[in-house]
């Protein structure tokens, strides 16, 4: 297939599963037929996009439509986040939304509203995703804002539209100050740049980085830091993060928190490439370690006092968000990596809490903390794995979040950052004990007298099962294509600083401890094969450039 | 040998599995079939183990790139302890059989299928932790067993076990940090996980690395200043204490040290020094606490948190060289956990039976109950280490090594006088509550006690078997 109309097709699904969705709602179709729009249109998405992925996995980077439309090992990363993701809770909203039908809490009118912006939302982070135009890249992070305002003001209800109001608010005024940072990079680029027509595109700037110039790109990162770090919902922009997540149905909250978000960092992530090889890492790095540890320092109290759970998980996206900062600010391949895994990790985590969350409030009505107790008799599936995704979101073994978790605290210890390494772990215990707690609190415990006991279905219940299953996977064996796409990615974010490529495949070529002679020829056979298919690899990206 | 050991960690996780999707009524019979799959397998690895010459085996189980993630190592240590906490775990289940039915005049309650599946993982991890060959596997089943134990503990639900349950896992998750820190340290300098890399560290790097481990062992083995955890822990069901505050989770601690000390060829002076005086003042500190207790259950918590400080007592003192104290140190593992389990379940027997474990309300056992009377006679000899239980066999052999070493070093001459007078003081206290609780006219409560179910009596009667000879296999299987 065409490599553009790859792309086409790609955007093309959520947008016209979103129009069909209005359609539907303007002409007051049934429900079946609304709910049949939306899984085909989840279906085929989740089927693409990851078709997306593994031809770039097959063939590298694509570009297309005149270096409008771009994807690499790294967004396609994201891609595949975005794909699984937004089809598990595109299952799960059937289920959830069925069930606020029947409830009367929302209209057949606001379903279609929900399916329409659900699509049109996923199309908007698409193109963030997909994008290799800085101010396109820009402005669909502002569609995103837009798009998702309406699903979190959904049940219009004063608290949900004044959440709504907040996000749009901080959102756009924080986001402003990324159109400085791009518009400062665009128009130093354009002054530099032997081709100015080019330097809107990131590819193309990224090849004439070293001629950026030093004090601007300093002032541009600070910018985008700011400016996409609200949207990512760093410590201290993050304010509008707990309303919006709180009060969006809970199907939007997880997709929110696990593909939103990730979309404004992938966005910091190309702009820290960008101006790592302009002005060298350590100005960026040092920023993200301090905006991320500053994040997860401030999430990891707030969690601990949290009465309402769906807030509490909000502000656990925060201190996730901060830690694959702060794994970024380390730097190294090492580094990377663990921040790339754990986008990743904490996306299945939260998703699953998320739904979970969906489930207790669609049983209880309600989300505080001290009128949730005994989850666990009243619906015992559900109770199970949302205990076990709050167990793993803390980090325990042999659960995903612990594996990413554990390769932070390594890279930081390979990069003498010790005392660094001891506050995040003390931070990451704060952290556990909020997330017991909350099983503690909702979990655990007797069963109020008004609450009907049984699940509520299996749409409400198997995506989380999914879930589980895949942090399990992730968390013990993680499947090679995956570690293929993340060493990509890992290999983009470093952008041709060889050392640490070569220390990333020697990371995997590992000798082992106590080895002999014998075996030590064997091993260097074994790596020399390796850093030769590895320099053979490069060279071909180098081709392809 | 792979498939044995791979199977005998599995099976208890695919048990608890099972469990979780069948019935109550199920449960007792899964948890217990499945321990004893994973016994017979841990026996047949020790068996196998024996029969190949006592050759010891590393075998990589699973890498990432070249980088072993996890391993099996199987030598006389792992085989010895990993027998002793699958076992343990075999006859606790059994015991729980018994124990968590609506009969209980403590805790009327029938023993739910989360109760029974925990139990499992918990078994389960014990066996990969004594088998890992890799840091990053131990810490991952460290972690692991802090979770369930945060289930177990705080079963009853009450708003005070499940604090306790909250302090017991944040308390060993605080610990669990020292070895976050030692795993990658370890990978950072050496490039590896596994735990023989530790040889080849530098001097200043071994000492961050069981600094790190040491610091760990500590929270899991409730040592000052990390011990606060386990006497709140005792609101756990009494098999739970049994398995986890006696046989297993606190072993979890002087097992890492002891494999850690055992993977390197010297120590850091530094952390052996540090370990003998740690050890010596937790002692004390543990018997002075015996002092107040009137629960008997508080009473075993703190006799384990003194014994375990003579367990690290003698890892400290094998860092000097000693052979003989590195042995006398992995047999008290051994023993102790048969022994201290023995103790911990003659108390769940008097809950069952009585309705309560407070000593004071306690008398006459021998007469309506000699099973008990017996068992916490032999239960209280085998701590106190008073030949020929047990205890002795490894007590002995402690200070014999601690005293041929006081010529290198003199300062241990102090400190090992310290432990000899709490030996004996300890041994005082017992035998005080052995005559109150044990002999003569049987108190109300014991008076108008229920039998005990056959199961129960089974384990209490192996257990005291095992108090007996234990010494003897660990001996034998050591040398």
């Amino acid at each position: 297939m065409d490599t553009f109309t790859l792309f086409i097709i790609l955007l093309a699904i959520p947008l016209l599963t979103a129009l069909a969705a209005f359609t539907c709602q303007l002409l007051g179709t049934p429900r079946a037929v609304l709910t049949a729009v939306h899984s085909v249109g989840s279906t085929l998405l989740l089927l693409v996009s990851l078709f997306a992925v593994w031809t770039v996995y097959q063939q590298g980077e694509l570009l297309a439509g005149h270096n409008w439309l771009h994807l690499d090992g790294l967004s396609s990363l994201f891609l595949a986040i975005l794909g699984v993701i937004g089809f598990i809770t595109g299952i799960y909203s059937i289920g959830y939304m069925n069930h606020e039908l029947e409830e009367g809490e929302v209209s057949l009118k606001s379903l279609g509203t929900y399916y329409g912006f659900f699509h049109l939302f996923l199309f908007t982070m698409l193109l963030v995703i997909t994008s290799n135009n800085l101010i396109l890249m820009w402005a669909a992070i502002e569609a995103t804002t837009l798009s998702s305002a309406f699903l979190v003001g959904l049940y219009g209800q004063q608290s949900s539209l004044e959440a709504a109001w907040k996000y749009i608010i901080i959102c756009t005024v924080g986001v402003a100050f990324g159109l400085y940072g791009t518009v400062l990079v665009y128009a130093n680029a354009a002054n530099v740049m032997p081709n100015p027509g080019d330097a809107i595109f990131w590819s193309e700037v990224l090849k004439h980085a070293s001629l950026l110039d030093s004090s601007l790109m300093h002032l541009a990162f600070i910018f985008v830091l700011i400016g996409f770090g609200t949207k990512t919902g760093l410590f201290p922009m993050h304010a509008w993060l707990p309303d919006a997540h709180s009060e969006a149905p809970s199907p939007t909250s997880a997709l929110l928190s696990a593909v939103l978000l990730n979309c404004a960092l992938l966005v910091i992530i190309r702009y820290a490439i960008l101006i790592s090889a302009a002005i060298g890492p350590e100005f960026p790095q040092g920023l993200l370690l301090v905006f991320g540890l500053l994040s997860v320092a401030v999430a990891a109290f707030l969690i601990l006092v949290q009465r309402d759970m769906k807030r509490l998980l909000a502000y656990s996206s925060v201190e996730n968000m901060g830690l694959i900062a702060v794994a970024l600010g380390i730097g190294g391949p090492l580094g990377i990596f663990a921040a790339m895994l754990h986008t990743l990790n904490h996306s299945l985590g939260k998703t699953l809490l998320f739904c979970g969350s969906g489930n207790v409030l669609l049983k209880y009505g309600t989300r505080d903390m001290n009128a949730v107790k005994g989850l666990l008799r009243v619906a015992p599936l559900s109770g199970a794995l949302f205990a076990g995704g709050a167990l793993a979101l803390g980090g325990m073994p042999p659960f995903n979040l612990f594996l990413s978790e554990f390769m932070t605290v390594t890279a930081g210890i390979r990069a003498g950052h010790l005392w660094l390494v001891l506050l995040l772990l003390a931070l990451l215990t704060i952290v556990l004990a909020g997330l017991v707690r909350m099983i503690v609190m909702s979990v655990l415990g007797k069963q109020p007298d008004n609450v009907s006991k049984g699940e509520l279905g299996w749409q409400t219940t198997a995506p989380l099962a999914v879930l589980m299953v895949l942090m399990v996977l992730m968390g013990t064996h993680i499947p090679q294509p995956l570690q293929q796409l993340l060493k990509q990615a890992t290999t983009i974010v470093l952008n041709g600083d060889q050392a640490g490529i070569s220390e990333l495949h020697a990371l995997e070529q590992q000798l082992p401890g106590a080895t002999n002679g014998a075996e030590k020829t064997a091993l260097n056979t074994v790596l020399n094969t390796a850093t030769n298919t590895a320099s053979h690899s490069s060279a071909q990206e180098m081709s392809r450039e | 040998m792979e498939t044995i050991a791979l199977a005998t960690m599995l099976l208890p996780f695919i048990g608890a599995l099972l469990i979780a999707l069948s019935p109550q009524r199920y449960a007792k019979v899964l948890c217990t079939a499945f321990a004893l799959l994973a016994t017979l397998g841990m026996g047949w690895l020790a068996l196998s183990y024996l029969g190949s010459g006592k050759t010891d085996v590393t075998i990589p189980l699973y890498s990432f790139g070249h980088t072993q993630i996890f391993g099996f190592v199987i030598d006389r240590v792992s085989t010895l302890i990993g027998f002793a906490v699958v076992s343990l775990g075999f006859l606790i289940s059994l015991y729980s059989c018994g124990y968590l039915t609506a009969l209980n005049r403590e805790h009327p309650h029938d023993g739910s299928n989360r109760y029974y599946a925990l139990l499992l993982i918990f078994i389960g991890a014990m066996a990969g932790l004594t088998l890992s060959s890799t840091i990053l596997g131990q810490l991952l089943f460290f972690e692991i067993t802090g979770g369930c134990s945060w289930g177990l503990i705080g079963y009853y639900q009450s708003p005070k076990s499940l604090r306790s349950a909250l302090k017991a896992l944040i308390v060993t998750h605080i610990a669990s940090v020292g070895l976050y820190l030692a795993a990658a340290w370890l990978f950072a300098k050496t490039g590896t996980f596994e735990l023989t890399a530790i040889a080849q560290l530098s001097d200043a790097d071994k000492l961050v690395v069981f600094g790190g481990i040491l610091f760990a062992a500590w929270g899991k083995s409730a040592q000052l200043p990390l011990h606060m955890w386990l006497p709140d822990a005792m609101e756990a069901p009494t098999p739970v204490s049994a398995y986890l505050h006696a046989a297993s989770m606190v072993k979890v601690g002087v097992y890492i040290f002891a494999r850690a000390i055992m993977s390197s060829d010297t120590v850091p002076h530094q952390i052996g020094v540090v370990g003998v005086v740690m050890a010596t003042i937790t002692m004390v500190y543990g018997f002075l606490m015996y002092l107040p207790q009137k629960d008997m259950k508080r009473l075993l918590a703190y006799s384990t948190i003194a014994q375990l400080s003579y367990i690290f007592l003698a890892l400290s003192m094998s860092t000097f060289n000693s052979e003989m104290a590195f042995d006398a140190g992995v047999a008290y593992i051994f023993n102790h956990a048969y022994a201290k389990s023995l103790f911990f379940l003659v108390a769940g027997a008097l809950s069952y039976a009585c309705g309560t474990r407070m000593l004071p309300k306690l008398r006459g056992m021998l007469k309506s109950m000699p099973l008990l009377g017996i068992g916490f006679c032999v239960a209280a000899m085998a701590i106190a280490g008073v030949p020929p239980f047990n205890g002795f066999f490894s007590k002995f052999p402690l200070f014999a090594a601690g005293f041929s070493l006081t010529g290198e070093h003199w300062w241990l001459m102090p400190l090992l006088i310290v432990a000899l007078i709490e030996s004996v003081a300890s041994f005082a206290w017992l035998l005080m509550w052995f005559g109150r609780t044990v002999p003569g006219e049987p108190s109300p409560e014991l008076a108008s006690a229920q039998p005990l179910p056959l199961s129960m009596k089974l384990v209490l009667l192996v257990l005291i078997v095992m108090s007996l000879v234990s010494s003897v296999i660990a001996a034998n299987w050591l040398n």
